[in-house]
Order: structure tokens, then C-alpha cells, then sequence
């Protein structure tokens, strides 16, 4: 083999260097329009009135679009599996985060871009805002979304992920000690370097040429197909330079827009975000409220956990519901609990919509269950490095769906932490492994838990 | 105005008071300075102004007539890589690359000023500079190698110091 353990040098690092990588902002089309988005100054309003008559009658503005533009107006990355869209591409009679964006004007410089938007004319009935997910999840909340305040589409017709293990009634009356505790990770902004930014080029054979920095090439290709209604082979996306995105660039935040810009002026067009619009108007991580209680005996076995999640999608769904399934597929992080009760919600709250960002929905679940586990651990005494590996997944484990696992790795991780650390563990724990569980690690309650790891 | 970029001198026909940024990237379509934030804020528009590191997003065109500017393109090509190139390189200093070429300028400077490959002052001299791929430590080896003066293999990848564990301590 001559790349697998192999330290090569990266392909790109040349063109990195030198400055030579182009970037979108870096390609130059001769005759481009400068994009800018009329964005909602409230969190939640309707809206009463627009007219971009003005706008449209400036000299040097070559377009505007709204959502009158917008052959599809609702579609998401997920409709592609059925799953139903929930977000306008431009805002129609109702917005629903600060920054949504409801209009958009191409003109002969950004700076004349930023006065036609200026100059349209649009009015606002504010609505009450909801900032707190679980406030959100109230039945008295006011309502902010047309399907109510959280994601009803589960499985076609469930308001809810839902996961049901073995008998929890059972853990929870045969438990020494029930340890509770919530968590709350906030949201985080990807902050790439690079704002997002498309240029969007008309070609003589009628296609659009789009430059694109996203992170999900074909998604944004299906996306803008589909919004357009035209077929996929309308559009020829350049990608795989992208300056940053862990994450914040899997939506499609500015290519359908500018697409749509091109087609009304017949012009190249870009569109790049300020540093202020990447802050205030992309997604973000999100912000998370996670609810545990667990059933442990006092000699540090985990019989049983009960969890509530609620991930906080921001005004729209977008990828949340999946992000949510993966979610619900590890909540018990690195550790084998054989009685679960799991429901998790994609609640609406008035907030940025929320995406992917670097283990989409995991990391949460990683928070929440080590916090947990060392609070556990203290209420025990328990030696919280002891509890850990005494839980962790051995080979053959199931998963909280049921899935065996092949590989798991948390003792050996668990044993290179105490080494790194000087935690001193004792000799029945030093030598422990991954190997299936048996003796006095496989205890009456867990033998059900182990599942067949044949067919992986 | 006439503006010298890495020693060629150029008539712009610009208002004075338009960043020296929109200058370069716009007017005369030298693209390795970047716009992260247009604020000052991010330092990956940095560009050498008579060798000193300053963020062209913030300097209006006219302060640097007369001056000599020095942008990425100028301190090496693909085909002679300046030292701090070459470590950026070698140490897989570069992630996404577009924080790259304002680093790479602040390093420049900090070495020709007589800068060690002392981590803290690496730290100083890079502070205005933010990344978001790499975490900074493989930066601040790239510099800190280039301030001592190594030589640097560029068909292979040097080996991180937080890459031992994995590979059994093979470093």
C-alpha cells in the first residue's frame, strides 16, 4: 500500500500557500450583478405589505425577486425522502427568525444592492418571539409554526422519536438510587472564515454555472433543481473549495436565491454574506435541552435511563429531524443500558434555524451523558474513570435500536485517559477489554443486552 | 494613485479612501489577501506594507502609495516556496487555507524581525489572526520550524506532536 500509513503531503497545500487556491470570491466574471437580501428586522412578525416597485425602478438594478419569483417556494433538503418541507426559499406572509430573507434586489454594485433594498417598501405586524426551547415545548406557548410548535412527521405521522428498550418499570423499582440532572448546550456559530458566497454564471447553452462554497454538493443541486423546477442538468455546480463550513454550509443559503437572480437579469450575479449576515442569519449548532434520569444500583450498574430531549431547530426543520434520529440512536453515549425510555422532540422556537455542525446530534448526547455519568459517580463514590468502564459497550452490545456492536472502543479509550492522566486503576480494570462480556461483567440484567454481531 | 505590489507598480484609478483590500483583490485582481470579515477582525486580509503586517480591509488605498506592498504572491511560488511556505506545507499547517495567506504574511514578518521559534512570542505575533479549522497548534510548529531555520521534506507530512498515541509513539 502506498497512501495507508503513508504520511503524504496533502494535494492542496501548494495552492494553499501560494494563494492560489480560488475561492468563490476569488472568480471573476466579467459583467456580474452584486446580490443583497432584504432581511426580516423582527424575529417573528407578518408581514402586512411589500412593494418593490421603487427598487425595481432604480437605475443600475437589474432585478428583484420575492417569492412571487419562486416557481417551488417550500421544499427542504429532506424532501427527497418524503419528508414534508416547512420553509419558504423567500418569505411569503409571515417571518419567523431575525435575518429570514424575504426579497432580494441584483444591481451593478453591492453598495447600490444595499440602496434598493432600502428603497422597498414593507410593512411588519409583530408576533411574540420564543427564544427558549423548552419554553417553546409549553402547551401555552404561543404558536410560531403552522404544524404547532414542534416537528409532527416522524415515521409519516409521530410528533416524536421515540425509543422503548426492555422494561424500565422493572429498572426503575429495582434501582438503588435514581440520579436526575438537565443539560442545556447553547447554540454555536460555525464562524467559517469564509462568509457564504455563490457567483452564478449564464451560459449560451442555457445552463446556470454555479460556484458554489457548499459543503453538500448534490444536495444543493437537487435543492435548486427543485425549487426551480427545471431538470438537474439545468445546473453545473463548481465546488470543493469551500473556506470553512464544519457543518454551516450543508444548507443551501445562497444558491437558489442568486439562481433565480440570473435567470430575471440575464447577468452573472454573486452573492456574499457580511461577516455581521454569517453571524445574525446562518445556521447554527443547536441548542439542546436534554432531561436525565437514571436507575443505578450501588454498586455502579446502570439498570435503566428515562430521557427527554428537545432539540431546538430554530423557526424551520430543515435537517433537525434527522440530526434528532441520530441523536436518539446514541443517547446512551459509549455505555450499555439494557431498560430505556427515550422521547425526543424537533421543536420550533423563533431562533436561527439550527444544522449540521461537526457530529450532528451526537456531541449533545456526549454532554449530557458524561456530565451525567460523573455526577452519578460523585453520588455513588464511585471512581468515575470505574463507573465508565464498568458500563462501557463490549462487542456484541446493542445499540438503543438495537444494533450489535462490532467495534466499540470505550475501554480502550477509557484505559489510554487514565494512563494520559495518572488515574491509578485497579488490576481487574487495567486488564479489561472489548471482548463480550462474561463473569461478573455480565450480571443477570445485561445478559438480554447482548445482541449478534453476525452480518456486520 | 500608483501602488507597488510585490514589486510591480500599478496606476489604480480608485477613490483613495476605498480599503486597500478592495484594491488588490478588485481593481487588480490579486486574490491571496481575503475578506473574512471586511472588520479587522479575522487579520486573514493581512499584507505586508513596507514589511510590516497590516490588515488591508481597514487601511484606506492612499496611506500605501509610495509604499512597497508585499501580498502572499510575492514571498514565493509553487516552483521556490519562501521557508515559511514550505513549513505551512511540511506541517500541514493549512486546513481550509483561508485564514492561510494572512498568517503566513505575520509569520514572515516575526521571523525577518529576528523572531524565535520561542511558542509564546509565536503566540504574540499570530494573536490578530483567527482560524477555525486547525486549533493553531500545527501553525504555530509550522512557524516556530521555520523560525529555527529547518529543512523541510515537502513528499511527506510531519508528524504532529499529538499524533504518537495513535501511531504507537512513532515519532
Amino acid at each position: 500500500m502506498k497512501v495507508v500509513g503513508a504520511r503524504i503531503p496533502r494535494y492542496d497545500g501548494v495552492a494553499h500557500v501560494t494563494g492560489r487556491t480560488t475561492y468563490v470570491d476569488d472568480v471573476r466574471v466579467p459583467g456580474t450583478l452584486w446580490a443583497k437580501a432584504l432581511r426580516s428586522p423582527h424575529h417573528h412578525a407578518a408581514i402586512t405589505s411589500m412593494d418593490t416597485a421603487k427598487a425595481e425602478a432604480m437605475p443600475g438594478v437589474h432585478a428583484v425577486i420575492t417569492w412571487k419569483d419562486v416557481p417551488l417556494l417550500e421544499y427542504g433538503h429532506l424532501s427527497a425522502l418524503g419528508i414534508p418541507a416547512d420553509e419558504p426559499l423567500l418569505a411569503k406572509d409571515e417571518v419567523r427568525y431575525l435575518g429570514q430573507p424575504i426579497a432580494l434586489v441584483a444591481a451593478e454594485t453591492e453598495e447600490l444592492a444595499a440602496h434598493a433594498v432600502d428603497a422597498i417598501d414593507i410593512a411588519y405586524e409583530e408576533r411574540p418571539a420564543l427564544f427558549d426551547v423548552r419554553q417553546a415545548f409549553d402547551d401555552e406557548s404561543p404558536k410560531i409554526h403552522n404544524w404547532g410548535n414542534w416537528y409532527p412527521h416522524f415515521e409519516g405521522e409521530m410528533d416524536r422519536r421515540q425509543i422503548r428498550k426492555g422494561d424500565i418499570d422493572w429498572a426503575f423499582e429495582n434501582a438503588d438510587l435514581i440520579v436526575q440532572g438537565t443539560y442545556r448546550p447553547a447554540a454555536i456559530e460555525h464562524a467559517p472564515i469564509e462568509t457564504q458566497v455563490c457567483q452564478v454564471v449564464p451560459e449560451p447553452n442555457g445552463r446556470l454555472t454555479i460556484y458554489s462554497c457548499t459543503q453538500a454538493l448534490y444536495f444543493s443541486l437537487g435543492v435548486i433543481a427543485a425549487h426551480l423546477q427545471q431538470p438537474l442538468n439545468k445546473f453545473k455546480i463548481v465546488g470543493g473549495t469551500t473556506g470553512g463550513g464544519f457543518g454551516g454550509k450543508v444548507d443551501t443559503a445562497t444558491e437558489t436565491m442568486t439562481c433565480l437572480l440570473v435567470l430575471k437579469a440575464n447577468r452573472p450575479v454573486k452573492w456574499r454574506w457580511t461577516r455581521e449576515e454569517e453571524f445574525l442569519c446562518s445556521s447554527t449548532r443547536a441548542p439542546w435541552h436534554m432531561e436525565l434520569a437514571t436507575a443505578m444500583t450501588k454498586d455502579g450498574w446502570i439498570l435503566g435511563q428515562k430521557m427527554l430531549t428537545l432539540h431546538d431547530a430554530g423557526a424551520y426543520a430543515r435537517f433537525s429531524p434527522y440530526g434528532l434520529t441520530k441523536h436518539s440512536f446514541h443517547h446512551t453515549g459509549a455505555y450499555s443500558i439494557p431498560n430505556l425510555h427515550f422521547d425526543g422532540y424537533v421543536v420550533f422556537t423563533n431562533r436561527t434555524p439550527t444544522t449540521a455542525m461537526r457530529g450532528f446530534g451526537v456531541t449533545s448526547v456526549s454532554f449530557a451523558v458524561e456530565t451525567h455519568m460523573s455526577r452519578v459517580a460523585k453520588e455513588l463514590g464511585i471512581d468515575p474513570v470505574e463507573i465508565r468502564m464498568k458500563n462501557a459497550n463490549r462487542i456484541g452490545d446493542t445499540s438503543p435500536n438495537g444494533v450489535a456492536y462490532t467495534d466499540p472502543s470505550t475501554i480502550d479509550t477509557l484505559k489510554a485517559i487514565a494512563d494520559a492522566t495518572g488515574h491509578e486503576l485497579p488490576a481487574d480494570y487495567r486488564t479489561m477489554t472489548n471482548e463480550p462480556r462474561d463473569g461478573e461483567l455480565l450480571p443477570e440484567h445485561l445478559v438480554a443486552q447482548v445482541g449478534s454481531t453476525e452480518g456486520h | 494613485m500608483n501602488l507597488t505590489v510585490n514589486g510591480v507598480e500599478h496606476h489604480v484609478d480608485g477613490g483613495g479612501l476605498t480599503p486597500l483590500l478592495d484594491v488588490l483583490r478588485d481593481e487588480l485582481g490579486i486574490t491571496g489577501p481575503k475578506a473574512g470579515c471586511h472588520q479587522g477582525g479575522c487579520g486573514s486580509c493581512t499584507v505586508l506594507v513596507d514589511g510590516e503586517p497590516r490588515r488591508s480591509c481597514l487601511m484606506p488605498a492612499a496611506y500605501a502609495e509610495g509604499t512597497q506592498i508585499t501580498t502572499v504572491e510575492g514571498i514565493g511560488s509553487p516552483d521556490d516556496l519562501s521557508p515559511v511556505q514550505q513549513a505551512f506545507v511540511h506541517h500541514y499547517a493549512a486546513q481550509c487555507g483561508f485564514c492561510t495567506s494572512g498568517m503566513m504574511l505575520a509569520a514572515h514578518a516575526y521571523i525577518a524581525g529576528g523572531g524565535t521559534d520561542d511558542h509564546e512570542a509565536i503566540q504574540e505575533a499570530l494573536g490578530g489572526h483567527v482560524c477555525r479549522c486547525t486549533g493553531y497548534s500545527k501553525i504555530i510548529d509550522a512557524v516556530a520550524a521555520a523560525a529555527r531555520g529547518d529543512d523541510f521534506d515537502l513528499t511527506t507530512t510531519a508528524v504532529g506532536k499529538y499524533t504518537t498515541m495513535a501511531t504507537g509513539g512513532a515519532a
